[in-house]
């Protein structure tokens, strides 16, 4: 090797490195005051503890930030892949009219931001008595992700050969009995996909839920941690971070099983927002 | 993360009454008397505690007149902006609590929705209204005649400042008479230590409290009519409003404002909380509760010997022809919630917290003074000197104006005060921008012509 | 059967998503409020609401700021620090590369929430705030850049959110180019940046262009990373059109208003939705 490409493979190493420092330094705060038994608002030097989270655990009110941050998730994710399944199946099974329109349609709904249709949507809420409640907040952010799934599990349906499903007609299956029998067990990929995706969107939302809910008892830890750390003069800097490390455990997870399938360039449109 | 819900059970004698009743099926009871729940929204840490004290005794008081009434405390901690928010949405959606603890300069709006329950006819049969002095009473009312909230203290806006330090420093401490004259003064004091002098609200990031504890004390005392009771809206020009800009304007380009400090997020902590206290920033525009709520021993900031350290003056005159003066306002009120299924109870209970020994532990707790007669006398208010005294200041103190629209015309404060601190506005132009931002805001029928 | 099997995800989104889109341009035609006495009996008001954003210069300067935010953040911070990473993380004599590549993903990885409090901290101006030590070090003087300097830093902060999607984005489309072309065009003498001016970039442009819509329709959406970390201020120097939509909406209570200015974004960016839709040729 050339001396040449030695530096220019070693500029190459500082750069990513870099790159990398850049990414991760600002998560410093939260790894350290953590663990440290007098964290403050900025970087030192922690004196080692855990008792941060076990004050997170243990609180009055935290562990119930968490307990709603997992209901309303779980719950939405369920109802979102459970009618994403069904309206997957039908969009690649059955022709019908308006059926292409249909998928346009909600591909385009993934141009809509949140912030712009919040408004309406908070009146429209109240209106059918849906606001400051799980139920309210739940129905909306499984339709919010709706249209991904949609899109994911048609893909991954489509891929299902048709005969499969026709030898189970004639064993006797009716069309649902095949769906459960045949699709089922060979969508897993697609579908656990689409509920990594719904859940996390679900779990990181801050604004619906901002707007949707008014009771402290229902907050999930997203507006939890944005009331803490406004809270003035009396925030607990060390519970704030344990409590953010909690948060961002259950989605840094789901990210590394979902990795692989990100490089398919039609998921990787679904990631991001 | 730091709510708290407090659920107070009904106390054992109520339940023993309660049982009784229910024992005895043959005897009619009292319609009035059957059990009740009403919620009390608390949004500020203080009042809560001191709200979670109260209420057993409120409980107790009412079994004794044989009402089976239950309290639930509802203790949401907030910023003044975050509770607007909020409670908009709880009470646009039906969900509001009965009674809500709230400022004064909130209920305007609330008012005007008809989201507050009117109150005149309680009022009216309530003996402790009377004792009531006029300017809170007149402060009350709101522009279509009728009152939507029951005032439980009241505060006087002046200037605090540090003793101690500006006499260390060998700085006048006499009433100044003008602006001039307390200029002359900051600057002295911004020359020794190198560091800004006076914080007065402003901006975006102090929200309501830039026109409240701000802008409106300044332009109250000019003599310049800014909201026009007779014709019901704002005169968004005048000799006042634009001296008060220039003021800002002055304040800022002498380097006496903690710029910086302002245009931070909670800019209350900086300054309130850490330079005053310090002794760094030796002048604050505040309300009677700084007494307590700021640097009161269980304040946010304690200052030791709080009495001795820290004394007040009046508004110097900022308009020629005009005197020093104190502005009254400032203070909470409760609000009853028009929706209330037990409006009687919730009244009852505002009024019960707007009397005696409930009125005068709020008043200590938060430092207010009573916005009534028959206070001065009860324990532990009248051990307070400073609260007292701001009392007797209230009799002569001027009334900040208000008037519907109030909110849009602190909005447009709030902008205009911040294109001041950030540099990109003089006077003058803060004035004309504010003047052109409010009339958009306020629309044609809110603005005097 | 097709109702049975479609329905429920068709009453969903029509309700929660079309109908709130639908109900918002009705609200922006009227003066609906929800404090003051205006807000006991709302008026129709026609275009009033547009007439009166279009000539407001604070509604003008929200979109001019997010403008810039897309622009400097989105399309060309994002882009070019994916772009990089995507390159690098392809050579194949690169070891660690699960490692910096987990590390460029975190940003993106963790909830908005949590983003905004560790730049939070980040950014303080406080002397022992992250940056404050870092420039302490070359001997720069404690600042507070997001009253300084406040547009940068979120522009700042958004890039370091996106530069994940950016690179799993080009990482997908430089998939698609055989290796064999590089090593030819290599061997023919091209050095690394004409290789990917004349080669990679050619080979990878849909993807690339798709991609910059993609980024411009999310990236206007982001309001929580923002709110959380300067509410908009100082004055009004990051008021982005989300911030100004909800603040107006929710803590001014135009609900009018707020609507009439959601309705614009709206239309913004249905005309870079359909460019994308007709360009990215999906198959159904």
């Amino acid at each position: 090797m050339t001396s040449v490409r030695a530096i220019q493979r070693g500029m190459q190493y500082v750069l990513l490195i870099m790159l990398a420092l850049f990414c991760l330094v600002p998560f410093a705060w939260v790894a350290l005051s953590a663990v440290d038994a007098h964290a403050g608002p900025t970087v030192g030097a922690p004196a080692f503890t855990m008792g941060n989270f076990v004050d997170f655990f243990t609180e009055a009110d935290t562990p119930r930030l968490l307990a709603n941050s997992l209901i309303i998730s779980v719950s939405a994710t369920a109802l979102n892949l459970a009618c994403g399944i069904l309206g997957a199946y039908a969009l690649s099974r059955f022709r019908f009219r308006g059926r292409k329109f249909f998928m346009f349609s909600i591909l385009l709904i993934r141009v809509i931001p949140p912030p712009a249709t919040i408004v309406a949507l908070y009146l429209m809420m109240v209106k059918m008595q849906l606001d400051n409640s799980y139920l309210g907040l739940i129905l909306v952010e499984a339709a919010a992700a709706l249209p991904i799934t949609l899109w994911l599990l048609k893909g991954t349906i489509d891929a299902i050969p048709f005969e499969l499903e026709e030898a189970a007609w004639m064993d006797g299956s009716t069309r649902l009995g095949a769906i459960h029998k045949v699709i089922l067990p060979l969508v897993g990929p697609g579908l656990g996909a689409a509920a990594m995706l719904t859940f996390m969107a679900v779990w990181g939302d801050f604004l619906t839920p901002l707007v949707l809910l008014q009771d402290p008892d229902l907050y999930p830890l997203s507006i939890g941690l944005f009331r803490a750390f406004t809270a003035f003069n009396q925030v607990d800097w060390g519970v704030l971070a344990a409590s953010a490390m909690v948060y961002m455990v259950p989605p840094a997870i789901l990210y590394g099983f979902l990795r692989r399938h990100l490089l398919r360039s039609s998921l990787g449109g679904a990631l991001k927002g | 993360m730091q709510r708290k819900r407090v659920f107070l059970a009904v106390t054992a004698a109520t339940l023993v009454v309660g049982l009784a009743a229910c024992s005895d099926s043959g005897e009619q009871t009292d319609a009035e008397s059957g059990p009740v729940t009403i919620t009390l929204l608390e949004y500020q840490q203080a009042r809560a505690d001191v709200a979670e004290q109260l209420i057993p005794e409120f409980e107790q008081a009412m079994a004794e007149q044989g009402k089976d009434i239950t309290v639930e405390l509802v203790a949401d901690i907030l910023t003044d902006e975050q509770f607007r928010t909020k409670i908009t949405q709880q009470f646009h959606s039906g969900t509001g609590p009965d009674v809500v603890d709230m400022g004064g300069s909130h209920v305007t709006g609330f008012a005007g929705a008809g989201y507050l329950l009117q109150l005149d006819e309680y009022l009216e049969e309530w003996s402790g209204w009377d004792d009531y002095y006029d300017s809170v009473k007149e402060q009350a009312v709101q522009v279509d005649g009728h009152i939507y909230s029951l005032p439980h203290e009241a505060g006087v806006q002046s200037l605090f400042y540090r003793k101690d330090v500006l006499e260390e420093l060998g700085v006048d401490t006499s009433q100044p008479q003008t602006w001039d004259e307390l200029i002359d003064r900051l600057t002295q004091v911004t020359a020794e230590t190198g560091e800004p002098s006076i914080v007065i609200p402003a901006g975006t990031a102090w929200g309501g409290g830039t026109w409240s504890e701000g802008f409106l004390p300044l332009v109250a005392g000019t003599g310049s009519t800014f909201y026009d009771q007779e014709s019901g809206g704002w005169r968004l020009e005048s000799e006042g409003l634009s001296a008060t800009f220039d003021l800002y304007a002055e304040l800022t380009e002498a380097g006496l404002l903690p710029v910086q400090d302002l245009l931070n997020p909670n800019p209350w902590e900086p300054t309130k909380y850490v330079q005053f206290p310090e002794g760094t920033l030796p002048v604050a525009a505040q309300g009677t509760w700084g007494w307590r709520y700021d640097w009161g021993p269980e304040g946010s900031a304690p200052i030791e010997n709080v009495q001795e350290k820290v004394a007040t003056w009046d508004y110097p005159a900022l308009v020629p022809g005009t005197d020093p003066y104190s502005v009254s306002g400032g203070g909470f009120a409760y609000g009853v919630n028009a929706d209330s299924e037990h409006a009687d109870a919730a009244a009852e209970l505002a009024m019960w917290l707007s009397s005696g020994e409930a009125m005068a532990e709020q008043l200590v707790a938060i430092g207010s003074a009573a916005p009534r007669a028959g206070i001065a006398d009860v324990a532990p208010y009248k051990d307070e000197p400073s609260l007292l005294d701001a009392e007797e200041k209230l009799k002569t103190s001027v009334a900040p104006p208000t008037g519907d629209g109030a909110d849009q015309v602190s909005q447009a404060v709030q902008s205009a005060t911040e294109s001041i601190l950030l540099g990109n506005a003089d006077g003058a132009e803060a004035a004309a921008a504010f003047a052109e931002d409010a009339a958009e805001l306020l629309g044609d029928s809110l603005v005097a012509q | 059967m097709l109702p049975l099997l479609l329905g429920p995800s068709v009453v969903l989104i029509a309700v929660f998503v079309i109908a709130p889109a639908i109900y918002g341009v009705y609200l922006s035609l009227t003066n609906t409020q929800l404090t003051g006495f205006a807000a006991r009996d709302p008026q129709f008001v026609g275009l009033d609401n547009y007439r009166n954003l279009l000539s407001s210069d604070e509604f003008l300067a929200s979109l001019g700021h997010t403008g810039q935010f897309v622009f400097f953040s989105a399309i060309i911070g994002q882009t070019v620090l994916g772009m990089a990473a995507a390159l690098l993380l392809r050579r194949t004599w690169l070891r660690g590369k699960g490692l910096f590549g987990a590390a460029i993903l975190l940003p993106m990885v963790v909830p908005e929430v949590v983003a905004s409090l560790t730049w939070a901290s980040v950014l303080s101006p406080r002397e022992d705030g992250t940056f404050n030590r870092l420039i302490g070090l070359f001997g720069g003087a404690a600042a507070a850049p997001l009253q300084e300097s406040p547009m940068l830093s979120i522009i700042i902060v958004n890039i370091w959110r996106g530069i994940a999607f950016a690179m799993i984005m080009f990482q997908a489309a430089l998939e698609d180019i055989p290796d064999e072309l590089i090593e030819a065009s290599r061997v023919d003498g091209a050095g690394a940046v004409q290789v990917f001016r004349y080669v990679t970039l050619p080979l990878i442009r849909g993807p690339v262009f798709l991609y910059l819509l993609l980024t411009t329709i999310t990236t206007v959406g982001v309001f929580g990373l923002v709110y959380f970390l300067t509410q908009g201020g100082p004055g009004s120097a990051t008021q982005l059109t989300s911030i100004y939509i909800f603040q107006h909406a929710f803590q001014y209570s135009q609900i009018g208003l707020g609507s009439a200015a959601s309705v614009i974004l709206l239309v913004i960016l249905m005309v870079f939705g359909l460019t994308y839709v007709r360009l990215a040729k999906v198959d159904v």
